[in-house]
């Protein structure tokens, strides 16, 4: 398998087969806090695969040219959340000065992002990830792609689920299952479908 | 300008003596980390193949693996190494031993995140117990026409454990010093 | 208020997860066996008892501009104290909740309690206040994980509960049951809200 073939299995990986939200439970809080318009879950989304990129990308280099090189890991958990935190910051800053039409459709959701632990699980995750043949560790490439890869998989869902809860609005629900409940309900009926990708061999 | 400074000082206060009671829980727990784990490794290694002294070495191919020999005579027991591979939805380790005609002599399961009560059945003794006794040739899953009967409903977990551990075998029967062909 | 009071609040009328709703993803993940839960629970209940006592302690020297970040190095800290001491002492439960250990830091819950209520009152409240949020998320990990087990399982804490005639749903302790037994809980507790 070519590179480009292990990337093409990356991508499917994190989109579908072990898709951030439904199979790894991460960033949970805005996939059921913010689907409830499809245009604030395309914004969010967007931040998302955003951060989750740049997060990927600095988090590698920290790690392996700081932590390891140090041999001060047990800094990791408080230094790659320092860095999400900045690089939020920072990003809000640049977008807000430079491009203020971006800023309009994303600015509310970034502060946000600091706390999506899909941000830092990708993070980590992408220090002990292997390659698609089991042996290979991540380098830089891989994960700054691996962060963009997870960053789609987790708009995908969230669009799926925003536009599912969009026509839910106009049904019938028991009392008892409005709201929370029944958005739960729908994300394990989601979680089900994509089992189907699971054990999909490429 | 003064005062950004001191924010910033501030919060560079509260970093430093963070770290340095992390390097302080660190410097406490690390040695034990270290200390159990290369036991448990010590163990599932004597575990495989008893009474033997082992020799790390690493093959052309990247894999580390332990050349087990008798203390007294250093006559060439047997090899072990961890295989790993990708399962169902996790990397599959799997530490084997084999005797010195690359017979298996058996598995233990270190570390996989497969479906549990489907593929994570995998470390239970009624599926790793029959690896015991194979040889290379016969360490497919039964689908794929060898003697491996596969874990109902997690043919892909089977298959990986299977193939990793033939290729590891492969892998170490090759390697020139061990008198393997080339 | 008293101590006992403030305690209380966090395990029913104010339950950080079936109320607030909040930290759901380590509500979804851990909760595939009950000893996961209790697990995960008292991990976050720790971090969150220290972080609201120190954050408490140090809110009149905190610049307010700062707090934020100041309060994420102070539960960073102590979230990484119990990744490595459980590293240590019970590797069989690090192990099995993985990356979610160091994931407590973004847990909403703790991040929440630090700005609601630990940088606004004092020391011995804030203690109560977390331990009853503490508690109070653990009681829930449990529920939803007892649920689980027992239907996904067969068993609790690890012991046969269901006779053995009894085939386990395996679907309750995949991904799927996790969201659909929240949901039905969630459903469940709103309707006894109502009854009242």
């Amino acid at each position: 398998m070519g590179y480009l073939g292990q990337i093409f299995v990356m991508a499917m990986t994190a989109i579908f087969i072990q898709n951030f939200v439904l199979a790894r439970f991460l960033g949970l809080c805005p996939y059921l806090g913010v689907s409830k318009k499809l245009d604030s879950a395309l914004g969010m989304g967007l931040a998302v695969i955003f951060v989750m990129t740049l997060a990927s990308a600095f988090t590698f280099l920290i790690n392996k040219y700081l932590l390891i090189r140090y041999d001060i890991l047990y800094l990791q958990t408080i230094t790659f959340i320092l860095t999400i935190a900045a690089l939020v910051q920072f990003v809000e800053m640049v977008i807000q000065k430079n491009a203020p039409a971006l800023y309009n459709s994303l600015g509310v959701f970034l502060p946000l992002i600091t706390t999506n632990c899909a941000v830092l699980g990708v993070a980590i995750l992408n220090t002990t990830a292997f390659r698609p043949d089991g042996v290979t560790a991540y380098n830089f490439l891989d994960s700054v792609l691996n962060g963009f890869f997870s960053g789609v998989g987790f708009t995908v869902v969230l669009l799926a689920m925003a536009g599912i809860r969009m026509r839910l609005e106009k049904s019938e629900i028991p009392k008892s299952m409005q709201g929370m409940p029944i958005a739960l309900i729908l994300a394990g009926i989601m979680a089900l479908a994509f089992y189907g990708f699971m054990g999909w061999k490429i | 300008m003064k005062y950004y400074l001191k924010l910033g000082l501030i919060l560079f206060i509260f970093c430093v003596v963070a770290t340095g009671i992390l390097a302080y829980v660190n410097s406490l727990t690390a040695p034990v980390i270290a200390q159990r784990k290369a036991t448990e490794e010590k163990q599932a290694r004597e575990a495989l193949i008893p009474n033997a002294e082992f020799e790390e070495k690493e093959s052309d191919q990247g894999l580390t693996y332990f050349v087990a020999k008798d203390p007294e005579t250093a006559e060439i027991l047997g090899y072990t190494f961890i295989a790993a591979d990708l399962g169902y939805s996790s990397t599959v380790q799997t530490m084997v031993g084999v005797d010195s005609g690359f017979k298996v002599l058996g598995i233990r399961i270190v570390d996989q995140g497969e479906t549990p009560g489907l593929g994570a059945n995998c470390t239970l003794p009624a599926f790793t117990n029959q690896f015991a006794g194979l040889a290379v040739e016969d360490i497919y899953v039964n689908k794929d026409g060898g003697v491996v009967v596969a874990l109902s409903g997690a043919t892909i977990t089977s298959r990986c454990i299977a193939n990793s551990l033939r290729e590891g075998i492969i892998d170490v029967q090759d390697e020139p010093e061990q008198g393997g062909e080339q | 208020m008293s101590f006992i009071k403030q305690l209380s609040r966090g395990l029913i009328k104010e339950n950080p997860t079936f109320v607030i709703v909040l930290g759901m993803c380590p509500t979804l993940a851990v909760t595939t066996s009950v000893i996961n839960a209790l697990g995960m629970g008292f991990a976050a209940t720790f971090v969150l008892i220290c972080s609201n006592a120190i954050i408490s302690l140090i809110k009149d020297i905190t610049p307010s501009k700062i707090r934020i970040p100041v309060y994420v190095v102070v539960i960073a800290a102590f979230v990484s104290v119990v990744d490595m001491v459980m590293a240590a002492y019970v590797p069989a439960l690090h192990k099995s909740l993985g990356l979610f250990i160091p994931l407590i830091v973004v847990n909403c819950i703790i991040l929440g309690r630090a700005e609601a209520f630990a940088s606004k009152n004092n020391v011995i409240m804030s203690i109560a206040d977390g331990i009853g949020m503490g508690l109070g998320f653990t009681l829930s990990l449990s529920l939803v994980a007892t649920v689980r087990e027992i239907i996904g399982a067969g068993t609790w804490l690890g012991m046969r509960v269901t006779p053995l005639t009894y085939d386990p749903a395996l679907i309750a302790i995949l991904a799927p049951g996790a969201f659909i037994t929240l949901g039905f809980l969630m459903a469940l507790m709103n309707m006894l809200k109502e009854k009242k």
